[in-house]
């Protein structure tokens, strides 16, 4: 077994510039040992370039990164230990399962009992013992994908930098080895550094999510304090979605699903905040998108639980809007 | 020959880029300079043969105004038929399979005599028609069934001034390299150097025929680490010229060239030279028809005709009559000169006729 | 399957002529070739026959071979690195270098085969430089021998060698190489474990084009041979043209045609197989 250091990253004024142009700027980050840590954003916004400089295969243009104290900067690729699974996977086609798997291990020259009991139990681990002999041709998406994972985490690096790795997945699948990763990362307790642009996903895995824009941190934080707390309007709107009010004091976002709706005459969660007319009602089983026209402001949207809905909403009825103190949370910037 | 006959595509390859614009016309120049043909010659193309004219089939470059302005011209006049030239080079192979496919297009192959005796016999050639055509404007045993000698080549040697103070004058000097040591060249496809290895070993000059070519090929073998072979005249040209050998076979006509290209540093021996025979074959079922292409030949046999071919081309006239008028500057390199006439030996084209592919393939074999 | 059966029926009667006339114009001459290694001078297989009792037959096949093998083992090697500097060249470069390349294609055989001769030859700038120098006494005999053909061969053979690699090494997916530097292996690691095998298909491909290519060589071999090396397209041409044996040419050209035939047999098998393979991870 290769002895797994803390895996502690620690990222200090990072930048990479292509010619003119910045795709990462001045970037400070830490990630902590153990955690699944996302970098989350559309795309351009630089949260693979900076992947491809943790991983090594980007020159710095700026900063440093350090692992446990030490600068990595200057390691190449090859001599950083950090497994990556990559877009597209980038397994060796004309290699089988079993020796994709142990490559990591074949190249630094273990012995070959070592490699095949390590390999074992990493076939084990993302259940592909069947399929050891298998070219990754002959393999679906999902098992390629997995193949992958078992092959970065082969050499128990300190940390798995994943890039898109579920972009190739139909969404059914998608979810599935969403649920696995979750797992094996509790299991191996692994840094794991995921680079996404599916906010879902985010969401639903990670312990903090980064929302990277335009090559600089946007937020940093649990899922729940992004979604509960987001500090801009990007952070708000690219993390699920948003209302945007203008008030004297500033601008506040609300989140659809924070909004009571009831008749004109009957009260909500509390006090009555807006009226207006209903343009607009979407079904979707669990719940309706109501859209709202107001007087004063842009038109609001409402997500309205199903088994709540007290009387069936129709387009043009006049209703008021109410939430809680609270529920509106106040932006520092746009 | 084969070479050359490859050189001469490959330029018609090029002529045609040339022609197409894929090839600018310095490249195309310099292609034709480099190999020795004038590029005039190669953009004609094929010559097609049609009813009112002769059409001659010979390896072009210059021999093709020589020939028209020799033989052409005179012939024109007394008859009106033209000359045109197919300039792809008339090898026997190419010969019958023109005569075979039943599409001939030529009226006349400037050729070897010994092409006679090989594609004669077979039917491939029309037979010469002595009523018309001289036996005596030739030398004896040149006028055969199929064929008739106009001119003489032959194969001689140039040697380096510089490395030999005391000259080579024979054969025998040529395959000395102990006493001449230094590079050879030979030519690839047999004959001159079978007959030149043989009168190196003793063989006396007019008892060459039938040739031993065990005996020849022996004397070759023993040289070969010191021999090159070469396949055209430019090839055996230059491989003199750029001091790749001391001393090298040459068609005799390339002799006088090679000395003002050195300045008389390389000097013609034509102590003996074997006399080749060139002669005019007919391919059977030629266009123009037997009659006149027979005429065209005896127009060939004039002394003045011959005379200025080898003025042109350095070709020897083979009718006698022309052999006291050549001129004195041609003297030490005409075949027939008087001062050369005695020391030359005389290829047997009945011999090399009936033995050529089995020689050529047996030479071959030995110095691959 | 079937409907995509019947769209292309129609297409297949327009090139119905145009398959007729390769039959005749292409098949037919071959069919001669082989009636006429069967039947000239006599009908029988007295050519064939001639392979075993010729020591000369087997020694100017052997040549041929030789000559073929050691030239596509060096224009493959040197194609290759050519092909490597350009994958890994900026565009610009990489359309400079192509545009070198092509440009070779243009340049006559012939006139690239004397360029040989005044480069390398007894008194060619070479030579002369290094007698010049005083660092050789004789000129190096380079030309005139099979040393001067396999040097005529192989860079005549080098652009083709490179155009199946550059299109084998274009297609690769680059995130592979990172993945097994991620991985840990060396540059060097990477390239026998990873590169290498991957463009195989590419090696192959270039290797056999360049065999097959050198095994109807005629004119390089002829000049810068000296006379000396006798390949075998040359010794048929001479049984074609000169010493009127077409049994033996025919009985020759079918030999090589059998041969370039199983070469080409052996492609396919190595095509198919890449595609296999695929290049492709998904």
């Amino acid at each position: 077994m290769i002895e797994t250091p803390q895996g502690n990253l620690q990222i200090n004024g990072l930048s990479k510039s292509f010619g003119g142009f910045r795709a990462v700027n001045n970037v400070d980050l830490e990630i902590r040992k153990g955690e699944f840590l996302t970098l989350l954003g559309p795309s351009g916004s630089g949260k693979t370039t900076l992947l491809m400089m943790i991983a090594g295969f980007l020159d710095i243009s700026a900063g440093d990164i350090t692992l446990d104290g030490a600068s990595i900067a200057d390691l190449p690729a090859e001599k950083r230990n950090f497994g990556m699974v990559f877009q597209g996977y980038a397994l060796f086609p004309h290699m089988s399962v079993r020796d994709n798997i142990g490559y990591a291990l074949s190249v630094r020259k273990r012995p070959t009992s070592e490699i095949k009991a390590r390999v074992d139990g990493m076939l084990e681990l993302v259940q592909l013992q069947d399929f050891a002999d298998r070219k990754p041709g002959q393999l679906s998406g999902g098992q390629q994908q997995r193949v992958a994972l078992a092959r970065a985490l082969c050499f128990s690096p300190p940390v798995l930098l994943l890039d898109e790795p579920l972009g190739a997945l139909d969404k059914k699948l998608r979810v599935e080895v969403q649920e696995q990763l979750k797992d094996i990362h509790k299991r191996i307790g692994t840094t794991f550094i995921y680079v996404t642009h599916d906010q879902e996903e985010a969401l639903s895995m990670s312990d903090r999510v980064v929302i990277m824009r335009d090559g600089a941190i946007e937020q940093v934080g649990s899922p729940y304090e992004l979604y509960e707390h987001p500090t801009t309007k990007f952070a708000a709107s690219f993390l699920g979605k948003s209302n945007f009010l203008q008030r004297p004091d500033g601008l506040y976002a609300l989140r659809p699903e924070k909004i009571d709706i009831c008749g004109v005459d009957s009260a909500g969660v509390g006090p009555i905040r807006l009226t207006g007319n209903i343009s607009s009602v979407t079904y979707f089983g669990s719940m309706q998108r109501v859209i709202v026209n107001v007087v004063d402001g842009d038109p609001i949207e409402v997500d309205v639980d199903s088994w709540r809905n007290k009387q069936p909403l129709t387009e043009g009825m006049k209703v008021n809007l109410s939430w809680q103190k609270g529920a509106a949370v106040k932006l520092s910037r746009d | 020959m084969q070479d050359k006959n490859f050189l001469r595509e490959t330029l018609q390859d090029g002529a045609k880029a040339f022609q197409d614009g894929k090839l600018d016309r310095r490249s195309f120049l310099a292609l034709c300079a480099a190999t020795g043909f004038a590029s005039a010659t190669v953009l004609a193309g094929k010559a097609e043969a049609a009813a009112k004219e002769i059409v001659m089939w010979n390896w072009g470059g210059q021999s093709e105004e020589c020939h028209g302005n020799a033989i052409g011209k005179p012939f024109e006049a007394a008859t009106g038929l033209p000359m045109r030239f197919d300039t792809s080079g008339p090898l026997q192979g190419k010969i019958k399979e023109m005569v075979d496919s039943g599409n001939v297009t030529a009226d006349v192959c400037d050729a070897d005599l010994f092409d006679a005796i090989a594609l004669g016999p077979t039917g491939h050639l029309e037979a010469i028609d002595y009523d018309v055509v001289s036996k005596d404007k030739t030398l004896p045993n040149y006028a055969l069934d199929h064929g008739i000698s106009i001119i003489l080549y032959g194969y001689a040697f140039v040697y380096d001034t510089k490395a030999y103070p005391t000259a080579p004058n024979s054969w025998k000097d040529f395959f000395d390299t102990a006493k001449f040591p230094g590079k050879r060249s030979l030519y690839k496809w047999a004959n001159g150097s079978l007959e030149a290895a043989l009168m190196a070993d003793g063989v006396a000059k007019d008892a060459l025929y039938p040739l031993d070519i065990p005996r020849a090929l022996a004397k070759i073998k023993a040289m070969k680490s010191d021999s090159l072979y070469w396949g055209s005249g430019s090839e055996a040209h230059s491989m003199v010229v750029n001091g790749e050998v001391s001393m090298g076979m040459v068609w005799q006509n390339r002799g006088k060239n090679i000395e003002a290209d050195t300045d008389g540093r390389y000097k013609l021996v034509m102590n003996e030279a074997l006399a080749m025979p060139g002669a005019y074959i007919v391919p059977k079922g030629n266009p123009a028809g037997r009659e006149a292409i027979m005429k065209f030949i005896a127009t060939a046999q004039d002394p003045a005709a011959q005379l200025q071919l080898l003025d042109c081309l350095g070709m020897t006239p083979s009718n006698p009559a022309a052999f006291a008028n050549i001129p004195a500057e041609q003297q030490a390199y005409a075949i027939t000169s008087a001062q050369n006439i005695d020391k030359v030996a005389f290829n047997d084209p009945v011999w090399w006729g009936n033995n050529s592919g089995d020689a050529v393939n047996a030479f071959l074999e030995a110095i691959s | 399957m079937s409907t995509l059966r019947n769209k292309l029926k129609p297409g297949w009667l327009l090139v119905l002529p145009f398959l007729a006339l390769v039959v005749l114009f292409y098949l037919g001459p071959i069919l001669n070739i082989l009636m006429l290694s069967v039947t000239d001078p006599a009908p029988g297989l007295a050519n064939y026959a001639k392979l075993g009792e010729s020591d000369a037959l087997a020694r100017i096949m052997w040549t041929t071979v030789r000559i073929c093998i050691v030239t596509t083992f060096f224009s493959v090697l040197l194609g290759y690195s050519i092909a490597y500097g350009m994958v890994h060249s900026s565009t610009q470069k990489q359309s400079l270098m192509l545009t070198l390349l092509l440009v070779s294609f243009w340049i006559s055989i012939l006139v690239r085969t004397f360029s040989w001769l005044m480069l390398l030859g007894n008194r060619g700038l070479i030579n002369n430089t290094l007698l010049g120098l005083g660092i050789v006494s004789q000129p190096i005999e380079f030309m005139r021998n099979e040393l001067g053909v396999l040097i005529g061969m192989i860079h005549y053979m080098i652009p083709y060698a490179v155009l199946p690699l550059l299109v084998n090494m274009q297609s690769l997916d680059m995130r592979v190489m990172n993945a097994s530097r991620n991985l840990g292996a060396s540059g060097t690691q990477t390239f026998w474990r990873i590169y290498l095998p991957l463009t195989r298909p590419g090696i192959v491909a270039s290797s056999l084009l360049i065999f097959i290519l050198s095994l109807g060589f005629y004119v390089t071999p002829a000049i810068l041979g000296g006379g000396k090396v006798l390949m075998i397209a040359e010794y048929i041409s001479v049984q074609l043209l000169v010493t009127l044996k077409w049994g033996t040419a025919a009985m020759l050209a079918a030999l090589m045609l059998f041969g370039v035939l199983a070469l080409l047999w052996l492609m396919s098998k190595f095509m198919k197989l890449s595609t296999v393979f695929g290049g492709s991870t998904q």
